[in-house]
């Protein structure tokens, strides 16, 4: 819907992807495991192979939940912008068509010791 | 002639009349629609600025009376407290990460509000209404001024409040109000006032006020408790302009209603992602809690609120969109902003902690239905970490919601066991949501929304790119000393060390 | 609490907020300081208002005077909102001494029938001028730039409605409720306030704060209240016998006594601060001051007749004099 406005209106929106210096944002989220309190935002170049991305920038952020150490990146269901999808761990962010903050979602039934009480 | 003979008795009501709205007249050097060039663009429609009652009929002489009086009193406490060492009175210095938030978060939003409101006192085109405008934009610059000094004494001896001039600008969950009170002064005059001075102050005020002053009351902060109770006489004014406004401009127009359904509908969602910093306040941020906000809401929001809609019912006025959203997350919001709070407590300028056992079984007896289900556990976890020698930070900073600018940390409505995330795509662009209630306010007014600046990106851009330690400076932090756990900070060492001076036999 | 605290001294850790140890130095800051610097939001303003996409929230650049630092417009009086309502409250008790003293007393009642008219014919239909002049005010507060200003905008705002008010209630004595509807009538469709009111109204219409500041606080209300206040007032109808009127006008007198220090100070910093400053404070102000001497002159003449045009450049020198001294020539 246009804003109601007294003249045209128009919104720059200020975090475009030119902003970021030759980086993009890529949110990474790890379904039920809210020890972790909100999806998390990477800011990485979009050259970078999504195995480096997940394991050297994501995984160490990951360490206080104690399923950590069994989490495996090809075990689990992945959503990519709210779509079932499979990553190319060997490929890089943009040859995985991972766009500015396009939002990655890992589900991983059975990974649920903070759950137990549920 | 004589005089004496012809006077005429006037009433109350005659006479504040023409004390005010008698002064103005109808243009005609200048068109009207250029003296007041703001009040039609809204499509609300007014056909007469005479049928505005005026909620409290108080001359500017009296306004003067009353007020000083109320500072004398107001400012001889803070005086006293100041020299007295008052804030050894306090339960304990963990007490004043409330007041850290309050003086960074709240106090300038009164002083935007003051602002706003003067804007208003300017366009609106009826003097009534303009008059009880401007008597609110005095009112709110006396809250922002009262609140800093009241607390300019806590600042001297304690840390995380010397920068929050900076922090107002800058530091990422000041966002949340700063952007909240952006967006009422960006919006035409009367969407200001159904946004503060109905949404805001009428309908959520005392679930802000209440709690803040009563834990003030609770946790032996004399100073805050003054203030609080001297603006309240002020917020009693506030909320009668704030009904009149909602009730006056529904009664102009029926083509009124719907678009201020709409405003109700955005300011209610945007209201309550402020307020869970309140909750997070009542139910884990007092040493010594006044009630749970689970409680707060049931008395101010289901009963009070009901009973509102119910009387505008009349009008066509419904209860706001995604109230159902809003009760569903009553019984979880504090704990899951309480443990983000805690897990980037190394960027905000107060100190979190883990609760007590003895908090834990108070949250657990309040929240008999998702404490010990859903959050025990993890702040379990949190312990055995600490315990370990690892105390647990999430150096992965979050991805943050593009209208209420919170991190996207709330569980969908129906199941707590899952962040609910919310995407959509506009020009290209991609925007994500912490709730439906914010992705429709972002689909109502999409270039608006996407102005937003927003502090965790805004952080990898330049100049910062993403350089912690630089941004720490820019937003005043000491590390260590502002930031971080309570237990084992300067505050608590301090506070114990003055505590005992001041409580120590000779 | 129930504990007792013994006196005992504790050394600050720090001696003020940090954006005032910047600006004054490590020391405590006033009360003053506190409540004036910095405390607009300055950065990261999320919206463009929808009122005026073009326009920031906060915007410096809708006025043409320039500052490197809003803060500076300080105010002499150092008034925020305590020393502000105290200070009002105490004059108000004034007032209504004042007001009783007349009414109780039946002054109003003796005062000629000629002076009585004088009085209503000049005052009553000013308390709409002070209306215009409590909308200017509003508007500075609401859209000039830094507390500093615009918080004694918010104040001279409610003085003005205060004006207006006192300025009703003095009609309301005088004359009844005849007196204010004939005022009203005289405001709107009386030849000789017409050039007033088309002053006002055109200053309802100007958009720059800064130039509406000069236009109203400087140029119309400078050369208005001496010379309905001092001149009119206090020597013209006294000196007939009727310091009963003079006496309700007390405020009005004491008040522009005061705030003339203020718009000075904001003036003489703001042409301090650079020549452009300077020739656009000039020029504004010789645009609205003869204006203001046409606006004013036909309102004198009721109450000085023939003498006007030499009263009213006496009057019109001292406020040259006046701005001249605060660095802007005329």
């Amino acid at each position: 819907m246009p804003v109601t406005s007294t003249k045209p209106y128009v919104g720059i929106p200020r975090d475009h992807v030119t902003n970021f210096c030759g980086k993009q944002i890529v949110f990474v989220c790890w379904d039920q495991h809210l020890l972790f309190a909100a999806p998390m935002m990477l800011v990485v170049e979009p050259t970078m192979l999504l195995k480096e991305l997940f394991d050297q920038v994501w995984k160490p952020l990951l360490q206080a939940d104690p399923d950590s150490a069994a989490l495996k990146w090809d075990q689990g269901q992945w959503l990519k912008s709210n779509q079932p999808w499979t990553p190319n761990l060997e490929a890089s962010i943009a040859a995985n068509g991972i766009g500015h903050k396009e939002q990655l979602r890992l589900k991983t039934p059975g990974l649920d010791t903070l759950w137990a009480a549920v | 002639m004589d005089v004496k003979v012809t006077k005429k008795k006037l009433s109350l009501k005659d006479r504040y009349k023409l004390l005010t709205r008698d002064l103005g007249w109808q243009t005609t050097y200048q068109p009207m629609d250029k003296v007041y060039p703001y009040v039609t663009f809204e499509g609300i429609k007014i056909h007469d600025w005479e049928k505005w009652e005026d909620p409290f009929r108080l001359t500017v002489d009296a306004y003067w009376k009353y007020q000083a009086e109320k500072e004398r009193k107001l400012y001889a406490i803070i005086d006293a407290h100041a020299q007295n060492n008052g804030h050894l009175n306090i339960t304990d210095a963990s007490y004043l990460t409330a007041l850290k938030l309050f003086l960074q978060a709240i106090s300038p939003g009164e002083y935007a509000a003051s602002k706003g409101f003067a804007r208003a006192g300017r366009e609106f085109g009826g003097i009534g209404t303009q008059v009880a405008c401007q008597m609110q934009a005095l009112d709110e610059i006396r809250h922002a001024q009262t609140q800093i000094h009241a607390i300019s004494n806590y600042n001297k001896f304690y840390n995380g409040f010397h920068a929050f001039a900076d922090q107002r600008d800058r530091i990422w969950y000041n966002t949340v109000p700063r952007s909240f009170f952006d967006d009422a002064m960006s919006a035409g005059p009367f969407e200001f006032l159904i946004a503060i001075s109905f949404s805001f102050e009428y309908v959520l005020t005392n679930l802000l006020f209440v709690p803040f002053m009563s834990g003030a009351a609770y946790n032996g902060d004399m100073s805050t408790v003054t203030f609080g109770f001297s603006a309240q006489s002020d917020e009693a004014r506030h909320m009668t302009l704030g009904l009149e406004s909602i009730k006056f401009i529904l009664e102009q127009d029926p083509a009124n209603v719907p678009i201020v359904q709409k405003w109700i509908d955005k300011w209610f969602a945007r209201g309550m992602r402020l307020l869970s910093l309140v909750a997070t306040m009542m139910d884990y941020m007092l040493p010594k809690r006044v009630m749970s906000w689970r409680e707060a809401w049931n008395i101010y929001g289901v009963e009070n609120g009901s009973a509102l809609f119910t009387d505008l019912a009349r009008y066509g006025i419904g209860l706001p969109k995604h109230w159902d959203d809003v009760e569903k997350s009553i019984d979880h919001i504090s704990h899951q902003v309480q443990m983000a709070l805690y897990q980037w407590s190394f960027g905000t300028s107060f100190h979190s902690w883990i609760p007590s056992d003895e908090d834990m079984a108070w949250l657990s007896a309040k929240y008999p239905e998702t404490f010990d289900k859903y959050y025990r556990p993890r702040w379990e976890n949190i312990k055995k970490l600490k315990a370990a020698g690892t105390p647990y930070a999430n150096f992965g900073l979050p991805k943050l919601c593009q209208v209420c600018q919170l991190p996207c940390l709330f569980t969908e409505p129906d199941d707590p066991t899952s962040h609910c995330q919310r995407e959509t795509e506009y020009k290209g662009e991609k925007y994500h949501f912490c709730s439906d209630g914010c992705q429709h306010v972002f689909e109502n007014e999409p270039e608006k929304y996407v102005q937003a600046w927003l502090p965790m990106p805004g952080l990898f851009q330049e100049p910062l790119k993403g350089d912690i330690g630089a941004w720490m400076q820019w937003v005043g932090l000491n590390p260590g000393k502002d930031t971080g756990d309570y237990d084992g900070s300067e505050d608590q060492l301090n506070f114990a060390a003055w505590r005992t001076q001041a409580t120590r036999n000779e | 609490m129930a504990i007792e605290l013994r006196t005992v001294t504790i050394k600050p850790r720090r001696q003020a907020y940090d954006h005032l140890v910047r600006r004054f130095g490590d020391k405590p800051a006033s009360r003053y300081q506190e409540a004036s610097y910095d405390i607009q939001a300055a950065e990261n303003l999320h919206y463009k208002p929808t009122w005026d996409p073009g326009q920031d929230l906060y915007d410096t650049k809708i006025t043409k005077i320039i500052m490197q630092d809003w803060y500076a417009l300080k105010d002499p009086r150092q008034f925020y909102y305590n020393t502000y309502t105290l200070t009002r409250a105490r004059q108000q008790e004034t007032a209504e001494a004042n007001f009783n003293f007349v009414e109780s007393r039946g002054l109003a009642d003796m005062l000629p029938d000629a002076l009585r008219d004088v009085a209503l014919n000049v005052l009553v239909p000013l308390r709409h001028a002070a209306w215009g002049a409590n909308q200017s005010n509003t508007f500075i507060c609401g859209y000039g730039y830094g507390t500093t200003l615009t918080q004694a905008c918010m104040y001279h705002a409610m003085d003005n409605l205060g004006i207006a008010q006192y300025l009703s209630r003095l009609g309301l004595l005088l004359g009844d409720i005849d007196a204010l509807n004939a005022g009203k009538e005289a405001w709107l469709n009386g030849a000789a306030w017409q050039p007033l009111r088309r002053y006002v109204e055109d200053c309802l219409v100007l958009r720059d704060p800064i130039e509406l500041f000069v236009a109203q606080n400087l140029a119309l209300d400078g050369l208005l209240y001496p010379l309905v206040y001092e001149c009119i007032v206090d020597r013209h109808l006294s000196a007939k016998g009727g310091s009963a009127v003079a006496m309700l006008c007390q405020f009005m007198n004491d008040w522009f006594d005061e705030t003339r220090k203020w718009v000075d100070a904001v003036l003489k910093t703001a042409a301090s601060e650079s020549e452009h400053n300077r020739d656009t404070l000039a020029q504004w102000a010789r645009h609205w001051i003869d204006r203001a001497i046409a606006a004013v002159s036909p309102i004198v003449e009721q109450a000085l007749g023939a003498d006007t045009g030499k009263v009213v450049q006496e009057y019109v020198a001292a406020l040259h004099a006046r701005i001249q001294k605060n660095g802007i020539p005329l």
